[in-house]
């Protein structure tokens, strides 16, 4: 059932991994239609699969059944469409910001001095104009995360996937980029899926929240954030944000305190 | 929410970085005024017998001889030779074969154990074998150095190949990467700063192999002089041939600690964290 104006579908999209001799399914049956310029959150209790939803999205692995489809075409291997912001910045220390920018254009057969000036255009629009010389060791964590997008937009897919890009940051820079990600969101009209821990990130961000249940991840619920757009940071202090993230957290708790006795039972399993 | 509060370009503290190489170099002059001047006083002072130690002085215009016989320059240049060759063939082996084995786990497992058992006997030791086979002259040191410096430089390249952090190579493919783009612009230059290292280990190694093939037999070389200086009685020509080595071997190790702080600044920093 794929809708026909969905930018990115996901059909049927279920995962098991073999360990062993045991079976472990991470994700059953997900349908989830994101429409074109749409900011979309997924939440869940930690080891619910959102991390391996999203690799499979990307084509980095394949489902065990299920499709992934972008503007109706299924994907069946990575960078089709779509690119991917990493957890950890996933920058090549070896290459400075330009370089690391320029992965994309580059591995796409570009030549280098258009991929290059690409580069610079999204570092500047990045709020990192004129860092193109420097290497990663020599920035903080935020300005790094902010390379990672960069280099995730001058790839030049329309989707971007975005794997908690921020939870390695500290509690004020995260807030900073939580807001410069709206205003970059905005200027590139990109649809953007994120997965995130933190349920006011995915308030503050978001169009709609999806919502996982334990494993074996499954929908459990889906939010419409209908807070005006654009939002400033100061929207999180305001009653009707606070009532979308106690929302979330009441569907999510279950979940976490499931995942928590999960977690027991397999940690009690495994040592007897 | 002021964005230049948040971006402040990391500073690159040019000033203390001058500071500090004026500083260690100063402490070098220290260090071997210090040195020279000790070596002297014992020379002249505590140990009167020019057999057993001879003052530094001495040693100087020992090596002024034998630089206006010519004889200094032929030794040097042999020596050099040897070096040039052996670990330049250690190097070209070192790398293709550890190309070539970090590819096939099937090989590497035949021939790791010979790897490590290689690497682990004092090759230096087969001296003696390596001559009766190869002769006196330049052949049987080229097998001695290459064979002492090689299995650094192969065990670093197939490490550094084979450890390649998962998640880049994961990066790499998101954005669409090929097998061979996989190669050329995650794994080799991943494994790179291996490979200088490896090649630092083994450039010590290489000059101790030099001198060892020659005192086990030659017609000359440093290590020649230095044997032949000491048998007659020579010590003065004995510490002629021992600083320069000595010098060779602060050079080489500096070059290439240089070029590892070329090729893969973020792992000094690294350290420095």
């Amino acid at each position: 059932m794929i809708s026909a104006n969905a930018k990115l579908s996901t059909c049927g999209l279920s995962k098991a991994f073999r360990k062993g001799n045991a079976q472990i399914e991470v994700l059953r049956d997900l349908n989830i239609d994101i429409f074109p310029r749409e900011f979309v959150s997924i939440v869940g209790a930690s080891g619910c699969g959102k991390t391996t939803f999203l690799r499979l999205v990307d084509g980095l692995i394949q489902p065990s059944s299920g499709t992934v489809s972008v503007d109706g075409k299924i994907v069946d291997a990575p960078g089709k469409g779509l690119s991917f912001v990493f957890q950890h910045d996933g920058l090549f220390p070896w290459r400075n910001c330009g370089n690391n920018t320029a992965l994309g254009p580059e591995l796409a057969g570009r030549p280098f001095k258009q991929a290059r000036e690409l580069a610079c255009s999204f570092l500047r629009l990045v709020g990192l104009g004129g860092f193109d010389q420097h290497y990663p060791h020599e920035l903080s964590g935020g300005m790094r995360q902010r390379v990672n997008i960069a280099r995730a937009l001058a790839a030049g897919a329309d989707i971007m996937l975005m794997d908690e890009p921020f939870a390695a940051l500290d509690a004020q820079t995260r807030e900073i980029m939580q807001s410069e990600l709206l205003r970059i969101w905005q200027e590139t009209q990109k649809t953007v899926l994120l997965v995130t821990h933190q349920i006011d990130e995915a308030v503050y961000l978001s169009d709609r929240v999806l919502i996982l249940t334990v494993r074996p991840g499954r929908l459990k619920q889906e939010v419409r954030i209908d807070l005006p757009r654009p939002r400033e940071l100061s929207i999180k202090r305001t009653p009707q944000f606070v009532y979308f993230t106690d929302l979330i957290w009441r569907a999510i708790e279950q979940e976490v305190r499931d995942s928590i006795n999960q977690e027991a039972r397999t940690l009690a399993s495994l040592h007897s | 929410m002021s964005k230049d509060r948040y971006l402040v370009a990391p500073q690159r503290e040019v000033g203390r970085f001058r500071l500090g190489v004026w500083l260690s170099t100063a402490r070098w002059f220290v260090s071997f005024a210090v040195a020279i001047a000790l070596w002297e006083l014992c020379a002249r002072v505590f140990i009167d017998n020019t057999l057993f130690f001879t003052p530094l002085s001495s040693v100087v215009i020992r090596a002024g001889e034998l630089w206006s016989t010519g004889e200094l320059q032929r030794h040097i240049y042999v020596s050099f030779t040897e070096f040039v060759c052996g670990y330049g063939l250690s190097i070209i082996v070192g790398i293709a074969l550890g190309i070539v084995l970090a590819e096939f786990s099937l090989i590497r497992g035949l021939v790791d154990p010979w790897i490590s058992m290689l690497y682990a006997t004092p090759i230096v030791a087969l001296g003696p074998l390596f001559i009766l086979w190869l002769g006196i002259g330049l052949t049987s040191k080229i097998a001695i150095v290459f064979l002492v410096a090689v299995f650094p430089i192969l065990i670093n390249t197939i490490t550094g190949l084979t450890t390649t952090d998962r998640a880049l190579i994961e990066v790499a493919r998101s954005f669409a990467a090929n097998q061979q783009q996989i190669y050329t612009k995650v794994r080799l230059p991943a494994a790179l700063p291996f490979i200088i290292a490896g090649l630092r280990l083994s450039v010590a190694r290489a000059l101790v192999g030099v001198v060892v093939a020659e005192l086990f037999g030659a017609r000359a070389g440093l290590g020649f002089l230095i044997l032949n200086a000491a048998q007659s009685f020579d010590t003065a020509g004995v510490f002629v041939g021992v600083i320069i080595l000595a010098i060779a071997g602060v050079v080489s190790v500096e070059l290439l600690k240089w070029l590892e702080s070329r090729l893969a600044p973020w792992r000094e920093s690294g350290e420095q964290e």
